[in-house]
């Protein structure tokens, strides 16, 4: 049952579920399609475990699970409940979805052929998903971009990180748990850092949209 | 043998639809707290509507006299031809996704033709819309059968939906992805809000209607509702072929015929739910939809290309 292609299907509900986070409606749902991905983000982790019979990748998809699933989220729907009326409610991104969905399609092609000319051992049997894993990078850009919330704009970071942590899974799946600690607690800060700042910002300019607080120069 | 399921399954599908029709109006009726015409309104209509004599506006040529059974006819070819009992096609040759696409098609050229043909000015505009829901709905289609044929290695449907069938359509999420895509786009071509609303036909989508009555008016009624069964048999023939009958034997092909009945029945129980659950959306804003679906089909289309 585990086999590489069962890490590859994962990695294709990767790229679906972190779509779903870039389009989603409300804030709210946002954070727990996020926390949704983490969990496909786990399963990918575990599985791969069983097919490199790497112990190191279950104590990974454990803090993962910790971190990303459940302590993550928590933080970003603590922050919501924080701004409360703060600010204006859900803005709409810059770009329509299926705009959204187009680009984020040809950024997984444009990564797979840049994949495909890399040629390592650990990874010829994961290529599809390496490329999903670099065009979670390009997605989470996309996400920082186009979203006019800079709520959302975190998810797009998130989406970034999680990106490398599947990348560092495959690419080196025997690396110590030190590594991972790197990742995660990295994760962990950046986000808490910039909920703080959010949170900030609704509490002084009453609104999120990123157009507006362009002007909060000096 | 199989051109006689062939034919009995046209025969099944022409003489169901009227009836499923009138049950998705009964649910519409039933959400908008109406008690709502009898599930067999349709048939009744029908039959008045074959009793009536013809009246033909002046000045309309042989391309309005042509349409209604042009239009009829395509879909009860297509009927013939879709694996819907069993996996394979009754009759191989209409159920290659060329043939299907075209005979879609023409459908729907015969029907823009009729409303330029016709006097009036209003037929003409509900023409265009009808147009403009093909073009802009038929790529994803068109890009969805595609994955489809490159997934199962055949274009032809019966085969599509044997490797469905058996989960031997090789890129596993993108044949996913492209049934996601292909239910949204069966879902816009079967004339549902909140693209169209079936009640109202003269109104906008159907528009050329306008111009018919009697038998021609009776066939295009028909056809439409023909049309809505054969793309949910479609959509259920290729991505949800589970249940149909493997060989011939005549077991086999009853427990088909019910999975079938029973699953095009869930098709449009949910896609009647849909309907009553949203708004008409405004003709300017019909792309958006559309192209989100072909973002979708796009997407299955490069899931397809890396191979997963």
């Amino acid at each position: 049952m585990f086999s590489y292609s069962l890490v590859n299907v994962l990695g294709a509900c990767l790229i679906i579920t972190s779509m779903m986070v870039v389009l989603a409606r409300t804030r709210r749902a946002a954070a727990f399609l996020y926390s949704l991905q983490s969990l496909v983000l786990v399963g990918l982790l575990a599985s791969l475990g069983a097919v490199t019979g790497s112990t190191e990748l279950f104590t990974w998809s454990a803090t993962a699970f910790a971190t990303k699933v459940v302590l993550v989220p928590a933080i970003l729907l603590f922050t919501l409940k924080k701004i409360g009326n703060d600010a204006q409610a859900d803005l709409s991104p810059k770009l329509k979805p299926m705009k959204s969905v187009t680009l984020v399609a040809v950024e997984v092609f444009i990564c797979f052929v840049a994949v495909s000319g890399i040629d390592l051992p650990t990874a010829a049997a994961v290529k599809p998903t390496l490329a999903v894993s670099l065009a979670h990078f390009f997605i989470g850009l996309t996400c920082i971009v186009i979203q006019r919330s800079i709520f959302k704009q975190i998810f797009g970071y998130c989406l970034m990180e999680n990106g490398s942590h599947v990348t560092l899974a495959l690419l080196a799946p025997q690396a110590p748990e030190l590594v991972e600690i790197g990742v995660a607690t990295d994760a962990i800060f950046a986000v808490i850092i910039l909920a703080v700042l959010v949170w900030r910002m609704a509490h002084y300019a009453h609104t999120l949209d990123a157009d507006d607080l362009c002007e909060l120069k000096g | 043998m199989t051109i006689i399921i062939a034919i009995l399954q046209a025969i099944l599908l022409v003489s169901i639809a009227p009836l499923l029709s009138g049950i998705t109006r009964k649910i519409r009726a039933k959400m908008h707290s109406r008690t709502g015409t009898s599930i067999f309104q349709d048939y009744y209509d029908l039959v008045k509507l074959w009793k009536r004599c013809e009246v033909k506006e002046g000045g309309s040529s042989i391309v309005s006299r042509l349409a209604p059974p042009i239009f009829l006819g395509s879909f009860i070819l297509l009927a013939t031809g879709l694996p819907l009992v069993m996996q394979a096609c009754p009759i191989p040759i209409f159920g290659d996704i060329i043939t299907i696409l075209y005979l879609m098609a023409l459908p729907r050229f015969m029907f823009a033709l009729a409303s330029i043909d016709s006097a009036g000015s209003y037929t003409a505009i509900g023409g265009v819309r009808e147009l403009l829901v093909g073009v802009l709905i038929e790529p994803s289609l068109i890009l969805v059968l595609f994955v489809m044929a490159v997934a199962a290695s055949s274009t032809n449907v019966g085969i599509m939906a044997f490797s469905v069938a058996n989960l031997s359509a090789y890129p596993f999420v993108a044949v996913v992805v492209a049934g996601v895509a292909c239910a949204m786009a069966c879902y816009i071509e079967m004339g549902k809000l909140p693209f169209d609303l079936a009640e109202a036909e003269q109104e906008i989508q159907e528009g050329p209607l306008a111009a018919y009555s009697g038998p021609s008016l009776a066939m295009m009624k028909l056809g439409v509702s023909l049309k809505q069964l054969v793309v949910a048999s479609l959509f259920v023939a290729i991505f949800v072929p589970f249940g149909a009958a493997a060989n011939a034997a005549p077991l086999e092909l009853v427990c088909g015929l019910v999975a079938y009945l029973v699953k095009v029945l869930i098709v449009f129980l949910i896609a009647s739910v849909i309907e009553n659950a949203v708004m008409r959306v405004r003709y300017k804003f019909l792309g958006r939809y559309t192209w989100f679906v072909m973002g979708i089909a796009s997407l299955s289309l490069v899931f397809l290309v890396i191979g997963i």
